[in-house]
């Protein structure tokens, strides 16, 4: 259900964005709002954060968590992406050698 | 930006921990749902007013979306891994994975979930982010141009492209732009999907 609202209103968002509707004007505005909606929002969620003894003590096991988990993220993405990496670019480099004869 | 996002929470933290009255935290779910909405129309903003983008996929083929595909799938097995080491639920694990280095919006789909799981987010994203800025002039260097986009995940399009730009050349910068834009657009689809499918 929440998937489905998240869905709607980021389509949403992308279709006002894609077809421009009054977005020129107010462009400047918009990131001002978002800027500050964004910074309104990490900080009632720092709030939880700080509210929730249990995390504030696990906070060190929490970074050892942190960089296991972002390293191996990294390291099989880097994999993934080698593995795929030839195919990708064989016909892009034939065509950038061609363009440069 | 990035110092007024760390200040911001650090706030927070301080005012939770010391100050806060225990009846308003009953109110910060309604405020991060109701945040976490007006946040997802700006994302949305930001995705539709890079048109160029398709052209972009067009001139370039295809094919090119296997970059984001890999980075995607390597990014969630990766976490779902460490995961199963450190002995954190799969759903958790995976799910944190797939905010591929977008710490903010990450951490904010998560807070209706768990405070614990939502601050995990947020630091691995955070560490992701930093790993991505430091390590991408060496895999560029000794690994490859393409493979130096993986760990910028859907920082890829703004933070860590001009790092990437620098280290590569300009074909590698415009598939980090569009590997960004596709890894930006599936944060709030695949974060909240894997969360419950893995469940």
């Amino acid at each position: 259900m929440r998937l489905i609202l998240y869905l709607c209103i980021l389509g949403i968002g992308i279709l006002i964005g894609y077809n421009e509707l009054g977005i020129d004007k107010l462009k400047r505005q918009l990131l001002k709002i978002q800027n500050i909606s964004l910074l309104f929002l990490l900080f009632v969620m720092g709030i939880r954060i700080g509210a929730d003894k249990k995390v504030i003590t696990s906070f060190a096991e929490l970074g050892y968590q942190a960089i296991v988990i972002s390293s191996f993220s990294i390291l099989f993405s880097i994999i993934l992406v080698k593995f795929v990496r030839g195919f990708v670019t064989k016909g892009n480099d034939k065509e950038e050698m061609k363009n440069e004869c | 930006m990035s110092v007024s996002i760390i200040i911001s929470v650090l706030l927070g933290i301080g005012f939770g921990y010391v100050i806060l009255p225990e009846y308003i935290l009953q109110y910060t779910d309604v405020i991060i749902d109701i945040g976490l909405c007006v946040l997802l129309f700006f994302v949305g903003i930001d995705i539709g007013t890079n048109k160029d983008i398709f052209n972009q996929i067009k001139k370039m083929g295809l094919k090119i979306l296997l970059i984001p595909i890999m980075i995607i799938i390597g990014s969630i097995v990766g976490s779902i891994i460490a995961g199963v080491i450190l002995d954190l639920p799969i759903n958790e694990s995976g799910a944190i994975g797939a905010g591929f280095g977008w710490y903010t919006l990450s951490a904010m789909i998560l807070a209706s979930e768990s405070t614990k799981l939502s601050a995990l987010a947020f630091i691995t994203n955070v560490v992701r982010e930093i790993i991505a800025l430091v390590s991408i002039p060496f895999i560029a260097k000794y690994i490859g141009d393409i493979e130096s986009i993986a760990p910028a995940g859907a920082t890829a399009m703004d933070t860590s492209l001009p790092v990437i730009s620098k280290s590569t050349n300009a074909k590698t910068s415009i598939i980090s732009f569009i590997t960004g834009v596709i890894l930006s657009t599936a944060v709030p689809i695949l974060v909240p999907f894997i969360l419950n499918v893995l469940d």
